[in-house]
C-alpha cells in the first residue's frame, strides 16, 4: 500500500509539472501583449518604459528560458514568482484567495453529499414513488439551471425579497474579517471566540453553497440512484432476504457500501470541480476566491499567476484522484488483491 | 424489489437536513448592533477588483483614486463641475516663480497629518521626489518637472524643464499628493535617486496611509473591502463619518438588492435596467456622475489595409452616417454627452454647444454625397473590431451592431469582429487594426494637452495618420496660451481640424448614474478622476 501511494505521488508530481508546461505554451501562443493589460496608454507607448517593464517581469527573455526560470524557482525555492497583475507573490495571492474557495466548496460538497446520497438511496428503494420523482426533479433543475441565473434568483428571493438571508460577500457589509489564522472564516471566528461573527460567516455561506451545490447534488443523486438499483438486483441481496435480514440492515449494511463505489469516484471529481470552477458563483456573491482570481489572471495574461493556478488545480485533481483510489482499496478489498 | 420500506434512519436524516438548512438562513448579527454601527459608517458598493495598489505614486487604475483622494490631499484640487481652473487645497496661493521657470506654492498653515504632526515644506518636496524617482506610471505625467525646491518653511517651487507646459491641472490628481515623510520612511519608503529599487513602502501603503486627508486607510482586504477611518486631525473640520467602507460587490444586480435593503449607501455599477427598477424606491435617488471618459471609434487610413478608408471623404461619410442621437437616447437612456473630439465636454474649448456645431452629426444625404465624391457611390466594406466589455451597461457588441446597421443605410458594409480586450488593444496600439476600432478613453488627469497630444502623436500612429505640422503645433500653442478665452478658441480650432481629418468618431461621453440612499445628504460626485469627493459626503 505504502509503495503504491509513493509511486502514485511521484507520478502526480511529474503530471503537475507537465500540466504547467502545457499551459505555459498555450498561454504564450495568445497574440495579446501583457504589457497592454497592465500599463496605461501613455506608459504603454513609451518604449523605454515598456522595455524596462518587460525586463522587470522577465518578458524580454526567450520562452524556454522563462519556463526554466519558473521551474528552477519552483523546485529550489518553492516559489511561484510575482503576479504581474497584483504585483505581489503568486503564492501570497493564492494563500489569500484559496481559503474563501475552500470554505465555500467544502460546505457545498458536504451539502451535496448530505442531500444527494439519501435522496438517491430513497429514490432507488422507492422507485417511481413521489420521492423518486422529487429526486429526478431536483437533479434536473440542479444540473440544468445556469449558475448565474440560480445565483441571482436565490439572492433576489432570500436576500432582496424575503430578507432572511445576508447579502453578497463573506461577512456583514461593515464588519472586518476575523484575524486570519486559517483564512477559513468559520474556523477563524471560532478561534477568536466570536460567536456572532461565526453565525454571520455561516449565514453568508448558505446561499452561495446551495447555488454551488445545486449541480453536484443532481449528479450525486442520479449516480447514487442508478448504482443502488444495480446493487439491489444482485444475488447477495436475495441471499440476505432469504436469510431473513431486516430491510434496513440489508440497505445500510449490504447494498449501500457496494453502491457507493461509483459515487466516491464521482464525488471526488465533483469536489475538485467545486474547488476550481466557481467563477460565476464567486462573481455574483462577490466571493473573494480563486475562481475570480483565475479568471482575471487569464484575461490579463498574467503568466506567473496562470502558472501558479494551473499548478494548484493540477495538484488538487491529482490529490483527490489519489484519495479516491485509496478509498477504493478501503471500500473494496478486491482492488488490492 | 422496488417498493421496499425506507429505513427510519434515512427519513430522520433527511428531516434533520432540511431543518438545519432552514434554520441557518435566519442567522445574522443582532439588529440593534448593526443599526448603531451603520449610523456613523458610510458604505459604498462598487466593483474594486481593479485595485492593485493604494500607493499614490504607483496609481494607474480606475477605482483606486477615490480611496487615495480621501486619505491624501494634493497642493491644488478640482471642485466638482469645475474642470478648467484648479482650487486651493494644501496650497492656498500659487503664482509663477520670479524667473518664470516654474510655479511657486504657498502652503496652508496649520495642516496636520493623520498622526497629528504638522505638514512641512520638506514633506511636499519629498513626496514629489518620490513620485519622480520611483519612475512608475504617474511619473510620466510630470516628466516636465525638473525639481522641487524649498524656498522657506511655507513656500515650495516646482521647477520645470518646459516651463510653458501645463502643470496645475495635472498635479491636482491623487497621484501627486503629500505624504508624511517620517512615517513613510519608517515603512521603507525612499525618495532618493535609487528609490526604484530601494523603496519598500508599497506593501505598507496598500493597507495604511500617511496623508492629510479627511480619512485614513485602515485596511484593504483584496476583492472584499477597503476601510477608512476618520482623521481626527483633518484641517478641513471634523469629518462626519467615523468609518467609510468601500465594499467590493462585483455584480450590479447584487448592488441593486443591497441598496434597496439599505445595506449600502451608494451603488456605483448599476446598468440602465437596474437603475430603472430603482425609480420607484422612495429611499433611493439617482445622482449623475459625469465623467471625462468617452467611447469612440478609431479609423485607419492605411491603404494597404483598406483602399477606401485611405480616402478622407470615405471616412467622413462614415462620420455622417452614424446615428449618434440614437446611441445616446435609445441605448443609454439619454445619460450621456458627446464631445466633438478628444476634448470631453467640460474642459477648455469643449461644451455641448460647441460640439453640436463642429462635431459630426447624422446626415445621410451628405454622407452619400461624400461617398460619391470619394468615387465610391455604391459604398465599400471595412472591418470593425471591438472588445468583450461594456460601458454603462452598453456592450461594444451592441454598439457595433448599431453602427453596422446605420452604415448599411448609405451602402457601407461593416464586418464585425469581436476580440478580447487585451488582444484588441494589442492590434490597435501596434497599428495592426485593419479598419475601425471601438474603444474607450479614460484620462488620468484633467489636462487637455494630455489628450490632444495623444491624438496627434501616438493615437495618430495607430491609424497611420501623419498629421500636418499645423495641427501638431496648434496643440502646444493652445496648451501654453495663458489667456483662457484665447485658449478655448484655439482648442475649438484644433477640434475642427481633427474632426475634418475623420480618424476618430466620438460616440458618447457617459454620465454614469449612481444610486444613493437618502440617508446620505451631500454626495459630491466628480469627473476629475476620483469619482467622489469622499471628504465632502455627509449624512442626512
Amino acid at each position: 500500500m505504502a509503495r503504491y501511494i509513493l509511486s502514485r505521488l511521484a507520478l502526480a508530481a511529474v503530471m503537475a509539472l507537465l500540466s504547467t508546461l502545457v499551459i505555459f505554451l498555450i498561454a504564450n501562443t495568445v497574440p495579446g501583449d501583457p504589457v497592454l493589460s497592465q500599463l496605461g496608454d501613455l506608459a504603454a507607448s513609451n518604449k523605454e518604459f515598456v522595455a524596462e517593464w518587460r525586463a522587470k517581469w522577465g518578458l524580454d527573455r526567450p520562452l524556454w528560458e522563462r519556463y526554466a526560470v519558473f521551474l528552477r524557482r519552483l523546485i529550489f525555492d518553492g516559489d511561484l514568482g510575482l503576479s504581474i497583475a497584483s504585483q505581489r507573490p503568486v503564492l501570497r495571492d493564492i494563500a489569500d484567495f484559496a481559503p474563501a474557495t475552500i470554505e465555500l466548496a467544502s460546505i457545498a460538497f458536504l451539502l451535496s453529499l448530505a442531500v444527494g446520497i439519501p435522496l438517491g438511496v430513497m429514490a432507488a428503494i422507492r422507485r417511481d414513488s413521489w420521492i423518486d420523482h422529487l429526486a429526478r426533479a431536483v437533479s434536473l433543475v440542479g444540473v440544468s439551471a445556469p449558475t448565474f441565473w440560480l445565483a441571482f434568483i436565490m439572492l433576489a428571493v432570500f436576500y432582496g425579497g424575503l430578507q432572511i438571508a445576508p447579502g453578497p460577500g463573506r461577512i456583514d457589509m461593515i464588519a472586518l474579517p476575523p484575524k486570519a489564522v486559517t483564512g477559513l472564516f468559520l474556523i477563524d471566528t471560532l478561534i477568536a471566540g466570536d460567536w456572532a461573527a461565526f453565525r454571520d460567516a455561516l449565514a453568508h455561506l448558505v446561499l452561495p453553497s446551495i447555488v454551488l451545490a445545486a449541480a453536484t447534488i443532481g449528479l450525486i443523486t442520479r449516480t447514487t440512484r442508478a448504482s443502488m438499483l444495480e446493487s439491489l438486483s444482485q444475488d447477495f441481496v436475495r441471499v440476505a432476504h432469504a436469510k431473513g435480514l431486516k430491510e434496513g440492515r440489508i440497505i445500510i449494511g449490504h447494498v449501500l457500501p457496494n453502491a457507493l463505489i461509483p459515487v466516491v469516484t464521482l464525488g471526488g471529481l465533483a469536489y475538485a470541480n467545486l474547488l476550481t470552477g466557481a467563477v460565476m458563483t464567486e462573481t455574483i456573491f462577490s466571493w473573494p476566491g480563486l475562481g475570480r482570481y483565475t479568471f482575471r489572471s487569464a484575461v490579463a495574461l498574467d503568466f506567473p499567476a496562470i502558472m501558479g493556478i494551473t499548478l494548484v488545480v493540477a495538484v488538487t485533481y491529482l490529490i483527490i484522484n489519489l484519495l479516491v483510489d485509496i478509498s477504493y482499496a478501503l471500500l473494496d478489498p478486491r482492488v488490492l488483491r | 424489489m422496488t417498493d421496499l420500506p425506507a429505513s427510519r434512519l434515512n427519513r430522520r436524516q433527511v428531516a434533520q437536513l432540511l431543518g438545519a438548512g432552514g434554520a441557518s438562513l435566519a442567522l445574522g448579527l443582532p439588529e440593534h448592533v448593526m443599526a448603531q454601527a451603520k449610523k456613523s459608517t458610510l458604505v459604498i458598493g462598487i466593483d474594486i477588483s481593479d485595485t492593485i495598489t493604494l500607493d499614490p505614486a504607483r496609481l494607474a487604475q480606475y477605482t483606486s483614486p477615490m480611496t487615495v483622494s480621501a486619505a491624501y490631499d494634493s497642493l491644488v484640487t478640482m471642485k466638482p463641475g469645475q474642470y478648467i481652473n484648479v482650487a486651493p487645497s494644501l496650497a492656498t496661493k500659487w503664482a509663477r516663480t520670479p524667473d518664470g521657470k516654474g510655479w511657486r506654492f504657498t502652503l496652508r498653515e496649520g495642516v496636520k497629518f493623520s498622526t497629528g504632526n504638522a505638514m512641512t515644506a520638506e514633506d511636499v518636496k519629498w513626496s514629489f521626489d518620490r513620485v519622480i524617482n520611483l519612475g512608475d506610471q504617474p511619473s510620466q505625467y510630470i516628466a516636465h518637472v525638473e525639481k522641487v525646491e524649498i524656498v522657506d518653511a511655507a513656500t515650495v517651487d516646482i521647477i520645470m524643464s518646459k516651463p510653458a507646459e501645463p502643470l496645475l491641472s495635472i498635479i491636482a490628481a491623487p497621484e501627486f499628493v503629500v505624504m508624511e515623510r517620517k512615517v513613510a520612511e519608517a515603512q521603507g519608503a525612499s525618495a532618493a535617486k535609487d528609490s526604484k529599487t530601494a523603496d519598500k513602502a508599497t506593501t505598507w501603503l496598500n493597507s495604511n496611509s500617511c496623508g492629510t486627508g479627511a480619512y485614513r486607510i485602515a485596511a484593504w482586504e483584496r476583492n472584499q473591502q477597503i476601510q477608512l477611518v476618520r482623521n481626527e486631525h483633518y484641517w478641513g473640520g471634523k469629518p462626519p463619518f467615523e468609518r467609510i467602507v468601500i465594499r467590493h460587490i462585483s455584480d450590479g444586480a447584487a448592488q441593486m438588492l443591497a441598496i434597496k435593503r439599505g445595506d449600502i449607501d451608494a451603488a456605483f455599477n448599476l446598468i440602465p435596467e437596474q437603475l430603472a427598477s430603482l425609480k420607484s424606491e422612495a429611499s433611493v435617488r439617482l445622482a449623475p456622475l459625469s465623467s471625462l471618459d468617452f467611447v469612440y471609434m478609431a479609423l485607419t487610413q492605411e491603404p494597404e489595409f483598406n483602399k477606401a478608408l485611405a480616402i478622407k471623404e470615405a471616412r467622413q461619410a462614415i462620420g455622417y452616417a452614424i446615428d449618434y442621437d440614437g446611441i445616446k437616447n435609445s441605448m443609454l437612456g439619454g445619460a450621456a454627452m458627446r464631445p466633438a473630439h478628444f476634448l470631453p465636454i467640460g474642459v477648455s474649448g469643449s461644451t455641448q454647444e460647441i460640439a453640436a456645431t463642429i462635431g459630426f452629426k447624422q446626415d445621410l444625404a451628405k454622407s452619400k454625397e461624400l461617398l460619391a465624391k470619394a468615387g465610391l457611390p455604391n459604398g465599400f466594406e471595412f472591418e470593425i473590431i471591438y472588445g468583450a466589455a461594456a460601458v454603462q451597461g452598453v456592450t461594444y457588441q451592441d454598439l457595433a451592431l448599431k453602427i453596422q446597421s446605420d452604415l448599411g443605410r448609405v451602402g457601407i458594409k461593416a464586418n464585425l469582429r469581436p476580440l478580447d480586450q487585451v488582444n484588441l488593444r494589442t492590434e490597435f496600439t501596434t497599428g495592426k487594426a485593419k479598419g475601425g476600432v471601438l474603444t474607450f478613453w479614460n484620462p488620468p488627469a484633467v489636462e487637455n494637452q494630455l489628450w490632444a497630444a495623444a491624438v496627434v502623436q501616438r493615437v495618430a500612429k495607430r491609424v497611420h495618420w501623419n498629421p500636418p505640422e499645423a495641427v501638431v503645433n496648434l496643440v502646444s500653442q493652445a496648451a501654453t496660451e495663458v489667456d483662457q478665452a484665447k485658449q478655448a478658441a484655439l482648442w475649438v480650432e484644433w477640434q475642427k481640424q481633427v474632426v475634418d481629418a475623420a480618424h476618430h468618431f466620438i460616440l458618447f461621453q457617459p454620465v454614469y448614474q449612481i444610486a444613493v440612499r437618502n440617508t446620505v445628504k451631500d454626495f459630491p460626485l466628480t469627473a476629475a478622476g476620483w469619482m467622489l469627493d469622499l471628504h465632502g459626503v455627509t449624512p442626512s
